[in-house]
């Protein structure tokens, strides 16, 4: 069956994800498809294959959503063609398979710059293709209340970072002086600082395994078992300090590398709402199951600090979804009163290790489904986020 | 830290986003294409059971081979109105379920699909999906109090159970029966999630083989035990049995309830392991019918009436005073019957015993829930509790079948909450 403009997606889509994997460290590629970029200007380009060529028609194209239609007329040496960077690296859309007859083609979203198409087999191999214009950014950039959530999220990361940064170190003082009792009151009052940025942190993925990493997870290797964890072990299980003053130290030189990059990070709506899912859904998981804070007990208040982190992006993106999608935006308050109805049942004064709540181990299982049951039906509602804001 | 890699990069991943749109535009949502569903062998009936009928599906419908069962309680803070916008999405749902579609269309990249979707492609494979309600629904949460049936009510404490409260009631019940198992767990796993928020799963269970004939046009099966199953079930075609023992008619004190049927479902242990060491004589005393086929051991076939007054040459019944068959038969119950339409189910090995956990989840339907309680009390002598026991419970009210007419289907809850 010839290919059709139907099955084509899954073309794009690899050149889509290889960018994507190569990008995360670089700036944007300068041809990456951009959520959310503005499908205002779609230009057709012909490409005939044929056994001298694949000249695209025309060679010139503004920014925007290109598309192209591949045809071989009569090429028999010539089956394939592919936009590549100029440099030749990258492949960002292709059609293959097609013998003489036949025709498909790919949509691509590009930014300004030069771009090569390639047709293996023909005479001249490698044609020019051009896409004039400015840098253009994402289409949510032009909306304000949306431009306005991201910055104000950037400025929550941030200032989460710091005080990540700044309570840790007081919680490594109280190791470096041996004081284990103001160490145990002070190491979740540090922990809620990461647990409300935990999905940005986790971009950075051996940041996040050095600060928030557990025994099993991702591996089982003491060497790498360095972060809060392995602190919480330390105190709560071997009921020692050997060893914590030095794995403090590397804790706070991996969280100051941490506000380093959070610093420079650009975030978008759509990464904010996956973000938001993303801590819902660990409250869902390894807090409900006592996992994570599983030497402490101290699950509660770091519960807590994912609500806090989800419903920070909630509301950041309030006033645009209250024109968006008001009933969304009415169902997530519902929800996110009901995390709170379930969980203030489990505040105390002072509480368990001055957290404000009691010792999550004093919480049965009955009490946890009912918790669970009330973050799930939160985490649903936050799943749906995300369409409202990619553009 | 999350239990692994994140799946979705928060900033820099805009190219793995903008690239799943062309999954969206590339996968479509044709599942199960009418060819198919045709094409399927229709040995059992036809590929698709109406959903829209006088009663609900999956009480006459001939028994599938697969069960998935849900009960689920309201969360915290629902509401009335909760309830009964619930109530309509999951008619939408199962209407399309059982008619081979997904609950949602869905080619949008960056909404999470609505259908889950591990059934597409599979044939739905006599899909039905039936709900009941449970006692626990006419409470003060949802003003139903003056709904409730006076014969829904918990069961009073019955001879040899011991019953775990992880597998006992529920404000609600999805029975999903399928021949297929994967499509029995989509139905329920689907209605779960549309329920987010408002009910929440109580306790689920998987049956995978069905231990009931309900059609003179099945052949019987067998249960753990070994034995055929059901023989003298009553049989859909048998309506005037179904309207005596089965159907809620007009004795019913809420009219919402005529044409349902109350659905009483007993989680049954049977520790296989020691009923594997009987003997075979003793095996069938136990039962009163033959391992092999099945007849009475007052002789005959299968479907041989039993004769419960015959007695051996030294005087003592053929079939047993405390044979399962007699105990449980309507001959010795002033005629009492039920519809059976249980499954086998195993929930592996038991942790402490390292023997299985499994046996017998008993369904049962019937137009009053104290038939069950007759036979169950009939049941104490049973030879057979030596074998078995009884470690999960719940009744709930089924309501009856909806209607579609020119405008357009009822909905489950319409004549509830009217």
């Amino acid at each position: 069956m010839p290919p059709t403009a139907g099955n084509l997606g899954t073309i794009a889509l690899v050149a889509g994800l290889a960018l994507a994997a190569a990008g995360c460290s670089s700036s944007h590629g300068s041809s990456a498809p951009t959520s959310g970029a503005p499908k205002a200007t779609t230009t057709a380009v012909t490409v005939d294959l044929t056994p001298q060529g694949c000249e695209p028609r025309p060679a010139t194209a503004p920014a925007g959503e290109v598309d192209f239609t591949v045809t071989n007329k009569n090429a028999t040496a010539v089956s394939e063609a592919e936009l590549r960077t100029s440099d030749l690296s990258k492949i960002l859309g292709e059609q293959e398979n097609l013998t003489p007859g036949l025709s498909g083609g790919f949509s691509l979203d590009i930014q300004p710059g030069s771009y090569t198409l390639n047709c293996p087999g023909a005479a001249k191999q490698h044609w020019t293709f051009t896409v004039t214009g400015a840098q253009k950014g994402p289409a949510w950039q032009s909306n304000p209340q949306l431009a306005a959530a991201v910055r104000s999220y950037a400025g929550y990361v941030d200032r989460s970072a710091a005080g990540l940064v700044t309570r840790t170190q007081a919680f490594c003082r109280a190791i470096d002086a041996a004081n284990m009792a103001q160490a145990e009151v002070l190491y979740p009052k540090a922990r809620v600082y990461y647990e409300r940025i935990e999905p940005v942190a986790e971009i950075w993925g051996s940041l996040d395994t050095d600060i928030d990493g557990r025994w099993e997870n991702p591996v089982t290797v003491p060497s790498q078992f360095i972060g809060f964890h392995k602190i919480e072990q330390l105190i709560w299980a071997d009921n020692t300090l050997n060893g914590a003053p030095k794995l403090c130290t590397g804790l706070v030189a991996n969280e100051r590398q941490l506000l380093t990059l959070v610093q420079t990070a650009q975030y978008n709506p759509l990464e904010m709402a996956s973000g938001a899912t993303d801590l819902i859904n660990e409250a869902a998981t390894s807090k409900i199951t006592g996992e994570e804070e599983r030497y402490s007990n101290t699950d509660l208040p770091v519960f807590q600090a994912n609500v806090d982190g989800a419903m920070e992006v909630v509301s950041l993106l309030r006033p645009y979804l209250a024109r968006k999608d008001p009933a969304l935006l009415a169902q997530i308050s519902q929800r996110d009163k009901a995390v709170e109805t379930a969980l203030a049942r489990y505040k105390a004064t002072p509480g368990d290790d001055d957290t404000g709540y009691v010792e999550y181990s004093t919480v049965l299982d009955p009490q946890r489904r009912q918790l669970s049951a009330a973050v799930n039906a939160l985490a649903e509602s936050l799943s749906k986020l995300s369409v409202q804001v990619s553009g | 830290m999350s239990s692994g890699p994140s799946r979705r990069r928060l900033l820099a991943g805009a190219g793995a986003a903008a690239a799943a749109a062309g999954v969206g535009a590339a996968t479509g949502y044709l599942a199960r294409p009418a060819a198919t569903q045709t094409a399927r062998p229709q040995a059992d009936g036809a590929a698709t059971v109406p959903f829209y009928a006088p009663h609900q599906a999956g009480i006459a419908t001939p028994a599938q081979d697969r069960l998935a069962f849900g009960s689920l309680n309201a969360v915290d803070g629902a509401t009335r109105e909760d309830l009964r916008e619930l109530l309509k999405a999951w008619t939408t749902a199962a209407a399309a379920m059982t008619n081979g579609k997904l609950v949602g269309e869905n080619t949008r990249p960056y909404a999470p699909p609505l259908d889950t979707g591990e059934a597409i492609g599979s044939p739905v494979s006599r899909l039905t999906i039936t709900i009941g309600y449970g006692p626990s629904l006419f409470d003060q949460r949802f003003g139903l109090a003056g709904r409730k049936p006076e014969a829904l009510a918990q069961l009073p404490p019955l001879p040899n159970e011991n019953l775990d409260p992880d597998y006992t009631g529920g404000d609600l019940c999805i029975q999903a029966c399928s021949d297929d198992p994967l499509v029995a767990f989509h139905a329920v796993r689907n209605l779960a999630r549309i329920g987010m928020g408002v009910v929440a799963h109580n306790w689920m269970e998987l049956g995978f083989g069905r231990t009931s004939t309900t059609t003179t046009s099945q052949a019987t099966p067998r249960n753990l035990l070994g034995f055929k199953d059901g023989t003298r079930n009553i049989k859909a075609e048998q309506t005037a049995l179904m309207d005596d023992y089965v159907w809620v008619g007009g004795e019913t004190d809420q009219p919402w309830l005529r044409g349902g049927s109350y659905l009483v479902a007993r989680k049954i242990r049977v520790f296989v392991e020691n009923w594997d060491r009987d003997y075979l004589q003793d095996q069938q005393n136990v039962i009163g019918r033959t391992k092999a086929e099945g007849a009475p051991l007052t002789g005959g076939g299968e479907f041989t009436p039993p004769g419960f007054q015959a007695t051996a040459a030294d005087g003592q019944p053929v079939i047993p005073p405390s044979a399962h068959i007699r105990l449980a038969s309507f001959e010795h119950n002033d005629g009492t019957r039920i519809l059976r339409r249980g499954y086998s189910f195993t929930d592996g090995i038991d942790p402490q015993a390292g023997t299985l956990l499994g046996g017998l989840f008993f369904i049962a339907f019937m137009k009053n829930p104290a038939q069950f309680i007759r036979l169950q009390r009939s049941l104490a002598a049973d030879a057979l509790n030596e074998y078995i026991k009884h470690t999960g419970s719940a009744v709930f009210a089924c309501p009856p079948g909806l209607r579609w007419d020119q405008h357009g289907g009822q909905h489950w809850g319409d004549t509830l909450f009217s």
